[in-house]
């Protein structure tokens, strides 16, 4: 009688052994992530340019999407040597508007969202930088970048 | 005692993994297809041994052969027709594929990585369509449920071989629209296509959409448009994009993925759309426009015609019918809808022209509305926007015959000092015509493969009789047509006496269009025989080209043409214009188009019009003040009347004047231009020479022997360099701010029609 119940727990290792195997989605290998940037301006924001680094080079751009004003409605640009330089560790990312001042952004405003690719778990340590910040006129203005994590 | 009680157990074990393994088997053939709260319809009822493998044999489960393939064949994404599993690098593949025999469905029968067939849905067998109420033709059949569809999505059974006899099926897919915005400026186009992908379906999909472009199309940005969103996709190495897209697929992300089969067809793929929900995805290119005669060309392509493969062929471009499976390939695959399947895909477009000079006149191989803003300005949009896509859009326009000369425009690159690119139309000097042309050697190619039946092959075959009434006595002609096999009208060119020419008209008009596309075994024929020094050989290419070997055609071009020179004639609605163009380019001649709209008699009055003087050949050219390197083409072609050549290089110093100086008919010919100082106004030009000098690199890999893959590395680096689509980069784009629920869905697969004049029996096996 203790036989049977033995058989059957071999039967269905053995069986459970030869199953095919099911794809596994190595969530630890890469996960993707979202940075958004903010800017604050304290005049109407017509152009700007910032630099994003992973220090350990674990990170992978993968889209770099619109902000939230109107004036940068289409997605911004990327600077492609910054990306393709080989180890794919930062990103410049740029923009402009030619719409009138009334409809600039002025304050704090998400200017663009940097879709990334992790590798690893690790917290990645970004670097942010804001390369320039311009006013309608084409002259630089006082302004500063943060970003939040998605 | 133990040894027997051993293999009883074994015996038992045996027999319960047997019963275990055959319910596993069971429980996956069910969920391989449906989803939790989905109805079925029952499988047809004929017995399994009525139905047929590819091969002939019965598909019961006995008889069907399942081959493990290569990792690097099971990496290429799965096809699906209508609605199927997604398959694509998916670990499950060789299993469900086991399911799938196991069902009695399906035999796929893989010969090897580079010579695939195509599986077969068998009649009677299983396709799951889900489709909408079918939409009833004007004269609809009576029988037929009239009763408006609700939009609410059905599960239907179709016949395999679709037919639904006297009614027009409209099936749900995932591109709706096509819209395209193109911005002329001179002889430069920019292009904006926006592909607009739904999900009509109640689970998730990923859309797969194989499509054409112009063959010259600089591909330079993407963007995957979620609502208000717009996200900018990233140029990388195709295979870590590709890496990336499946990552993001496979974790529930949307995502976008182009890649490039060849330089005039590409595929799109858009990860984990949702139930009602909408992806757009914009893509913008440019390129320079053909010229003849005063005349611009601007095309846009919208469909793949069907291509055959050789036996052999790397990398294939299948023809296949809509089908809930993907053929397993290392290259494309485009499926075919039906006659009388509509896909419900319609295409937009519109052209705003600036010539630069004034327009005289503007036509279109589409009904078009036009609006002429300015003397050299128009607005030109396609007159209705429910058009099928299944012919190539072609938009001619005529500037102002006395402004056109050769010109030169260049660009000085701000990252490299000093560093310039320019583009030359160089025209040919009017006093040409004042010339007589040396007798000719003329060599009429046809295309008589099972594609050209039809009208395709009724107008070929009207060209060479109206080519032949334009012989001269001193000429000489032979007539080639090839289709699985080539033969000739004689073993040698004949003189174009009246009775030579009589009898080969009469074997002209007996040629008809069936079998396979081996062009090779044409291109061997018409070069691979003896020149005749004292005839100019010109050999013409009769062909709509859907052949997915144009690598090996070209590098056989490259070995063969010694001093012949190849006019191809692109025959239909919308020809393989890549090979067309590329076999010109090498064959130092010019490529023309034979389309619907077209006669014979016009398009060959046009091309003895052209070389009825002599060409300035033997070209070369005094850049004056510049110092060029990396000029494409790299052999420049024979200088027709009406037929500018348009050569584009990178420079340093300073433009100034340009000498071009060449033979014709043994006499000396200069011609000398101005550079227009027009510098730093023409920054599509770095993107222009480097989609020629891929274009050029990528002809090479026929003929170069490249053991360290050298040519794929310069390539590669180009394409990265100047943000360019080719066959070693992509672009992926990722929405990475939301993890859609679920797995990872269906693949869609967006059948296409076939071509204008193309006839689907002919041409999908």
């Amino acid at each position: 009688m203790s036989r049977v119940p033995s058989r059957i727990l071999v039967c269905v290792g053995l069986f459970a052994a030869t199953l095919p195997v099911l794809p596994q989605i190595d969530e630890n290998a890469f996960r993707f992530a979202a940075l958004d940037i903010y800017l604050e301006a304290g005049e109407p924001l017509a152009a700007w340019q910032f630099e994003l680094r992973e220090s350990s080079g674990r990170m992978r751009v993968v889209g770099v999407e619109n902000g939230d004003s109107a004036a940068f409605r289409d997605a911004p640009y990327y600077d492609l040597a910054a990306v393709n330089g080989g180890t794919a560790d930062h990103i410049i990312v740029a923009d402009y508007s030619m719409e009138p001042v009334a409809e600039l952004p002025t304050g704090r405003s998400r200017v663009a969202t940097v879709h990334i690719q992790i590798e690893g778990m690790a917290e990645p340590d970004y670097e942010l930088s804001l390369m320039a910040a311009g006013g309608a006129d084409g002259a630089p203005i006082q302004a500063s970048i943060e970003f939040e994590t998605q | 005692m133990r040894a027997p009680k051993l293999v009883n157990e074994l015996k038992t074990i045996f027999i319960v993994l047997g019963c275990l393994s055959v319910v596993f088997f069971a429980a996956c053939a069910g969920l391989g297809d449906r989803s939790p709260g989905e109805s079925f319809p029952q499988p047809p009822s004929e017995p399994a041994a009525q139905t047929e493998s590819a091969s002939g044999r019965p598909a019961g489960l006995e008889e069907v052969v399942v081959q493990p393939r290569p990792r690097e064949a099971a990496a290429q994404p799965a096809a699906a027709g209508g609605i199927a599993e997604n398959q694509s690098e998916s670990p499950l593949m060789l299993e469900q594929a086991i399911v799938t025999a196991v069902r009695g469905q399906l035999s796929l029968e893989v010969a090897s990585s580079q010579d695939v067939l195509p599986p077969t849905v068998n009649a009677g067998e299983e396709l799951w369509v889900i489709a909408t109420a079918t939409q009833p033709d004007t004269a609809g059949d009576p029988n037929e449920d009239s009763s408006p569809g609700s939009g609410a999505m059905l599960a239907t059974y179709l016949p395999a071989d679709g037919a639904i006899a006297g009614h027009r099926s409209e099936l749900p897919l995932p591109l709706k629209h096509t819209e395209v915005h193109a911005r002329i400026t001179g002889y430069v186009g920019t292009v904006d296509v926006t592909q607009q992908f739904e999900n009509p379906f109640d689970r998730k999909i990923e859309a797969v959409y194989v499509f054409p472009l112009p063959e010259k199309a600089a591909v330079s940005e993407f963007i995957m448009t979620i609502g208000e969103r717009r996200i900018r996709g990233i140029l990388r190495e195709r295979a870590e994009a590709e890496a990336i897209y499946n990552e993001a697929r496979a974790q529930g992300y949307q995502a976008s993925l182009l890649t490039q089969h060849r330089p005039n067809i590409f595929e799109q793929k858009v990860a984990n759309i949702e139930p009602g929900h909408r992806i757009d995805v914009n893509i913008r290119y440019f390129h320079t426009l053909a010229h003849r005669d005063g005349w611009y060309s601007f095309v846009f392509p919208t469909v793949v015609g069907p291509r055959y493969n050789p036996p052999g062929t790397a990398n294939p471009i299948l023809a296949v019918p809509r089908a809930p499976i993907r053929p397993l390939t290392t290259g494309a695959a485009v499926q075919y809808l039906r006659p009388r399947e509509r896909s419900g895909h319609d295409i937009s477009i519109t052209v705003e022209l600036d010539a630069g000079v004034a327009i005289e006149a503007i036509e279109s191989s589409h009904y078009i509305d036009q609006d002429r803003t300015g003397p050299d300005t128009a607005r030109v949009e396609l007159a209705s926007r429910a058009t099928i896509p299944n012919r190539d859009f072609v938009l001619d326009f005529k500037v102002a015959g006395g402004q056109i000369k050769s010109s030169l425009l260049t660009y000085r690159d701000p990252e490299h000092a000093g560093q310039g690119f320019f583009t030359m139309m160089l025209y040919p000097p009017s006093d040409l015509e004042s010339l007589r042309r040396h007798p000719l050697e003329m060599i009429f190619v046809l295309d008589s493969s099972g594609s050209m039946n039809g009208q395709p092959i009724e107008q070929a075959r009207a060209a060479i009789i109206r080519a032949l009434d334009l012989l001269e006595p001193g000429d000489t002609f032979q007539v080639i047509r090839f289709s699985n096999n080539a033969s000739q009208f004689g073993p040698d060119p004949v003189r174009a006496t009246r009775r030579n020419i009589a009898r080969a008209k009469q074997y002209v008009r007996s040629l008809d269009g069936s079998g396979g596309t081996h062009m090779i075994e044409g291109i061997r024929a018409a070069l691979g025989f003896p020149h005749d020094r004292r005839r100019l050989r010109f050999v013409t290419f009769l062909t709509d080209g859907y052949i997915g070997n144009e690598a090996e055609i070209l590098g056989e071009i490259h070995r063969l043409i010694g001093e012949s020179r190849i006019f191809s004639f692109g025959v239909g609605s919308s020809v393989n214009r890549y090979l067309l163009e590329r076999m010109a380019i090498i064959g130092q001649g010019a490529v023309a188009y034979l389309g619907p709209r077209h006669t014979g008699d016009d398009v060959m009055n046009d091309f003895f019009e052209r070389i009825s003087f002599p060409a300035l050949s033997d070209m070369e050219i005094d850049w004056g003040g510049m110092q060029v390197s990396d000029v494409y083409p790299s052999r420049l072609p024979d200088l027709f009347v009406g037929r500018p050549v348009v050569v584009t290089g990178k420079f340093w110093g300073s433009p100034d004047e340009i000498t071009v100086r060449g033979q014709a008919a043994g006499e000396p010919v200069e011609v000398t231009m101005d550079a227009d100082g027009q510098m730093n106004e023409h920054g599509f030009l770095p993107g222009i020479w480097a989609r020629l000098r891929i274009a050029d690199l990528t002809d090479r890999r026929a003929w170069v022997r490249d053991p360290y893959g050298e040519l794929e590395g310069v390539i590669k680096n180009t394409a990265l360099e100047f943000g360019l689509m080719s066959d070693y980069t992509a672009f992926v784009a990722v929405d990475a701010t939301r993890r859609t629920a679920g797995d990872s869905g269906v693949t869609v697969v967006q059948p296409v029609p076939m071509p204008d004049g193309v006839r689907y029996e002919t041409t999908v096996p």
